[in-house]
């Protein structure tokens, strides 16, 4: 609508600009008292030149008073024009903005709505400070208008709706008018409106819990029927909010189970959605019913479902009493055999003996029928792994299945599978001794000279607990178990809290507190104290900002927790051990974190002579021995996610912090935080967060040795600078501690160079 | 920001848009450019939305037609905004301008049923549900009242309406009471679950063994609704390990399409002296002794005539006009999620 712009450059202060605005000046204050007829075309075009002007950056403000003197018309597009006009300039000038209180006041009281609603907005709009209480007086009649405002659109409801949730009524009594008065719109065609109002009656009735699940039941068919009608992309959004619901109260949605049966056409992501779903209201009373549809779905062309479904009838089954039918039903998926089926069915066989060790016999006899050459997955593997460590009694061929592991072990690329097989061979070790010595020496030989740090630290524990006396491996290695009673939760309920606070947003969409995917537009800002000294709030902040990926944490595979929790024992003897004391032929040279008296062995003797029994010969089966002092090789593109890296910093302890100075020329070119990044990343130290302003910058770096495991050998640094003091404080983290001083070194001598 | 209000708003500029250009594509978006983007500022204000009311728009910015494209070429006039504030925008329909003038007045309304069933492994109905909709397409002088009343209102699991519905009359006698948007409209959607009969069987046979299955499918009427079965397919995704098949019908015709993996058997009319039977033999992939994927059979049929749900339409009232309107009624049942699980 406006005319071309005028070929001129955009600056403020031009000469013919000037004299451009003056002619306006003049023009406007002629028209100002005209009422000559035609006057308010001259007007128009005078305000779209005005307007044109603004848009290209040309400051017009100085025409302010004359602009708003010509305002004075009923003519809705020059009113339009001016209100934007005054909307422009009103936030850069505050004392002219006092000037048009006036007539937007005025305008507030126009006889037509359309310009009392047009000056309204433009009135709320202004966002000057001081002149919010000239806003309450129209707002006011605004809310009594009767005309047009009575009857709210379909998106405007949605608006106030929105502040309704926020309203906390004064008692019981309003809380159920509100609801009463609100119910119709639970029957509105526009979904928008239909969330909004369940949010507002979730929110409402928070407090009283008999009322709160009277809602469920009222919203539960509406949600219903959203989402069986409508676009894909409206059943998803609805279906995602149904999945919360569910997911907070399973009992009030036990009957409805058929809802959520998967259509053989819906996408994989509701599909998966619908299984979290039916998992979770599985109750004595359904659970055949959802198990026979669950078993339906392990024969499904969408492999990915398939595996979900099988692993929800086990999640099923964790969570019941009667699991005889299920247990059976999972046995079934074992004769499929189809790898993927075998696979997932395993690990859930494995997890339900760990809660009910009575199911034992029935699954023994088919889990021992599976050929360990079908079992392809190290998730599977492990899995089977420990059923037969852990029923070495059960299965009569348990050792010799053990032995073709241990046989290839130098083929089994999973170090998880290598961790589980050794303590599959010490269990069955334990059970069935004779059978099993010369693979548990095999297995022990293997695991010590393994290449991968935990495997090796575990052959290492075993072999001199083993050493200690087989009676004392054993209850460190192979305690009684108490079966587990409940499995933990994926997802915290704090995190499930918050994302319910935020019902009807994006936030359950993603299932995600809004904070964990709005981060990253605040990680560039770090808060700064005056002085790095006092670092305090710094810690602070990022730990508030590590706290926030809290959930991946709690989010590890649960299923194999078994093996875990034996490993956290495991690392609690090796990091308990100030006392401890190497053998005098150290195995464990180049392990830095161990603290080694020079050869003085005051081991007490084995009653027995374990090496003999074991045949394992420690001066032959050292390889650590061979072992140079570490070296520190980088990693030149090493790869780790934002999420990861806080999980890490968040997880490991602060391993050293060191000061250094900076030299004059390196605190002259840090103005800001790209150039030390780019001198960090050409010493293989790559940046993941920084921010600051001079002369207080911090930045989050971390690097990676070179061959190291996925997930491991990282070295995370924070690193505080302060330009003025030429002063740099940096915190090491790692999870390769015997590195770390290699690798200090590296960062040390990296960042006393930036600038030289 | 609740994403349903972007959802819902984003599906209403699509409508809209297709509505003013007969479709939605980049070509027609790219020479009627001028109009979207009028559609857009008056649907989206200040990034609220605001006007979206098809009959409102229409009232302020008038659809392209070859006259006003010739008017504007030989005036090179500017706009096809209207300059007065159409008086919907604040009345109390706003969905509905007060000067709507007819020569005919008729108002025509279809039950269109959605049929969401599943039939498990074993034969037995595991689920039935039919997802309702009533079409309105109303062509009526002035600002007529409509009422509608069901025989059976109770048989309805859940209702959502058109914002022209008053809720109080149906609240307490399930009577539907509406000013009606001028024009075609979405009146009411509605479920009804836990249904019992389904208007045909499908009995579906595999066996297979040694590289070889043997496949037979059944199709026929079970509960005759009284009206034709017309349109009927049968969709049948060969599992993946089927190298070649050869398979036959008694009725209709078999089809597949190139590059996909799925037959599509069509039935049509289904007879009622017979039951059409497709049956034959399908080759697994070498190695395969027996199928391993089952497939998932979906059937699609038409029912011109009846509402499956059983809901009817008791009767129609128009009032606040002197004119008394022709009225029209249809209702059809299509098999929406018809899937049979073998």
């Amino acid at each position: 609508m406006p005319p071309p712009p005028p070929h001129r450059p955009t600056s403020t202060s031009t000469p013919s600009g000037k004299g451009e605005l003056a002619e306006l000046k003049t023009q406007l204050r002629q028209l100002a008292g005209s009422r000559a007829p035609g006057v308010e075309d001259l007007k128009r075009e005078l305000y779209k030149k005005v307007i044109s002007y603004m848009t290209i950056g040309i400051d017009v403000s100085p025409l302010f008073s004359e602009m708003v003197m010509c305002s004075a018309t009923s003519d809705v597009v020059l009113k339009k024009m001016c209100y934007l006009y005054v909307g422009n300039y009103a936030r850069v000038h505050p004392d002219l903005a006092l000037l048009t209180i006036n007539f937007l006041q005025k305008d507030c009281q126009d006889e037509y709505p359309m310009i009392r609603g047009l000056a309204l907005r433009s009135l709320c709009s202004l966002r000057v400070q001081n002149l919010v209480e000239y806003l309450v007086g129209p707002l006011r009649s605004g809310l009594k208008d009767t005309h047009g405002i009575k009857d709210f659109s379909e998106w405007a409801q949605c608006l106030v709706l929105e502040m309704v949730a926020k309203y906390v009524p004064e008692d019981p009594n309003e809380t159920f008018d509100i609801m009463n008065l609100l119910e119709d719109r639970l029957q509105h065609a526009n979904s928008a409106v239909v969330l909004a109002t369940i949010k507002v009656f979730l929110n409402l009735t928070m407090s009283m819990a008999d009322v709160h699940q009277q809602v469920y039941e009222r919203i539960k068919a509406p949600l219903m029927t959203l989402v069986s009608s409508g676009s894909p992309e409206q059943s998803y959004a609805v279906l995602c909010h149904l999945h919360l619901l569910v997911m907070r109260a399973p009992v009030l949605f036990s009957s409805d189970y058929k809802h959520f049966y998967c259509r053989y056409s819906d996408p994989s992501y509701i599909k998966k959605l619908k299984l979290e779903m039916l998992t979770a209201v599985a109750n004595e009373n359904n659970t055949y019913e959802i198990v026979t549809e669950l078993s339906e779905y392990a024969a499904n062309v969408d492999v990915a479902i398939a595996r979900e479904s099988i692993r929800a009838v086990g999640k099923i089954a964790l969570q019941q009493y009667d699991v005889n039918a299920i247990v059976d039903r999972l046995l079934q998926f074992l004769e499929m055999e189809k790898d993927y089926v075998t696979a997932e069915t395993l690990v859930l066989v494995k997890d339900l003996l760990r809660k009910y060790p009575q199911w034992s016999q029935d699954c023994i006899a088919v889990v021992g029928n599976v050929s360990s050459k079908h079992v392809q997955e190290p998730k599977a593997k492990a899995a089977l792994l420990w059923m037969l460590g852990e029923y070495a009694l059960e299965m009569p061929d348990a050792p010799y299945v053990l032995e073709g592991f241990v046989e290839s072990w130098a083929e089994e690329e999973s170090p998880e599978v290598r961790l589980e097989l050794l303590t599959a061979v010490a269990k069955c070790f334990f059970r069935r001794a004779p059978e099993t010595q010369k693979i548990l020496g095999a297995a022990l030989a293997a695991a010590l000279s393994d290449a991968h740090q935990d495997v090796h630290d575990r052959g290492l524990l075993y072999y001199r607990l083993l050493q200690h006396g087989v009676e004392t491996a054993e209850r460190v290695i192979n305690p009684p178990k108490q079966a587990v009673s409940v499995f933990a939760d994926t997802q915290s309920s704090e995190i499930k809290d918050r994302i319910f606070d935020e019902f009807n947003t994006l936030a359950v969409v993603y299932q995600q507190p809004s904070y964990m995917f709005l981060d990253k537009e605040h990680r560039g800002a770090f808060e700064f104290s005056d002085d790095t000294s006092t670092n305090a709030s710094v810690t602070e902040s990022s730990e508030t900002m590590l706290a926030s990926q809290s959930v991946d944490a709690n989010d590890n595979d649960l299923l194999l927790s078994a093996s875990e929790k034996e490993d956290t024992r495991g690392n609690l003897v090796s990091n308990g051990s100030s006392s401890y004391v190497a053998p005098s032929n150290s195995l464990i040279d180049g392990l830095g974190s161990f603290t080694v008296p020079p050869a003085a062995s005051s081991l007490p003797t084995a009653s027995f002579a374990i090496d003999d029994l074991l045949g394992l010969s420690l001066s032959t089966n050292s390889p650590e021995s061979t072992l140079a002092q570490p070296s520190l090789v980088l990693n030149a593109k090493p790869a780790l996610n934002p999420g990861a890296f806080q999980q890490k910093w968040r997880q490991l302890p602060v391993a050293s912090t060191e000061d250094y100075g900076l030299s004059s020329q390196a605190a002259a070119n840090l103005t800001g935080p790209q150039p030390l990044l780019k001198h960090m990343q050409t010493h293989l130290i790559h940046c993941i967060a920084s921010g600051g302003q001079a002369p207080n910058f911090k930045f989050f770096f971390f690097a990676q040795k070179s061959n190291a495991s996925t997930g491991l050998g990282y070295f995370l640094v924070e690193c505080i600078i302060n330009v003025t003091a030429r002063k740099c404080t940096v915190n090491y983290k790692t999870d390769e501690s015997d590195l770390l001083e290699s690798f200090a070194a590296v960062f040390k001598s990296a960042i006393l160079n930036f600038g030289v | 920001m609740p994403p349903l209000l972007g959802i819902e708003f984003l599906c209403k500029v699509a409508d809209v848009i297709s509505e003013y250009l007969g479709g939605i594509t980049e070509d027609l978006i790219k020479d009627n450019f001028v109009i979207v983007y009028q559609l857009l500022d008056e649907m989206m204000d200040n990034g609220f939305p605001l006007t979206t009311e098809i009959n409102t728009l229409k009232d302020m910015i008038a659809p392209p037609n070859i006259v006003s494209r010739m008017l504007s070429v030989v005036t090179g006039g500017s706009s096809n905004m209207n300059t007065v504030l159409p008086i919907a925008t604040t009345s109390n329909w706003p969905w509905r301008s007060t000067d709507v003038k007819y020569s005919n007045n008729e108002v025509y309304f279809d039950l269109v049923e959605e049929m969401d069933v599943i039939v498990n492994r074993d034969g037995f109905l595991i689920k039935y549900e039919v997802y309702g909709e009533i079409r309105v397409i109303a062509r009526l002088s002035g600002v007529p009242e409509l009422t509608m009343t069901f025989a059976n209102p109770s048989i309805i699991n859940d209702v959502s309406f058109h914002p022209c519905v008053q809720f109080r009359p149906w609240e307490t006698h399930q009577q539907l009471t509406f000013v009606p948007p001028d024009g075609e409209f979405k009146l009411m959607s509605y479920r009804v679950k836990k249904l019992k009969n389904t208007p045909i069987y499908v009995k579906p046979q595999f066996s297979s063994t040694g590289g070889l299955c043997r496949v037979s499918i059944l199709v026929g009427i079970r509960n005759d609704p009284g009206k034709q079965i017309d349109y009927t397919t049968l969709e049948f995704p060969l599992p993946s390990s089927v190298a070649s098949w050869d398979l036959t019908a008694n009725h209709g015709n078999i089809s597949s399409s190139p590059g996909s993996k799925t037959l599509t058997w069509t039935i049509g009319k289904m007879p009622k002296d017979k039951s059409p039977c497709l049956s034959g033999t399908m080759h697994l992939e070498k190695g395969m002794d027996h199928l391993e994927e089952f497939p998932t059979l979906l059937v699609k049929f038409k029912i011109m005539g009846i509402a499956m749900s059983g809901l009817r339409i008791d009767r129609t009232d128009v009032r606040n006009v002197t004119y008394s309107p022709h009225k029209g009624f249809r209702a059809v049942s299509k098999a929406a999620n018809y899937e049979i699980r073998t």
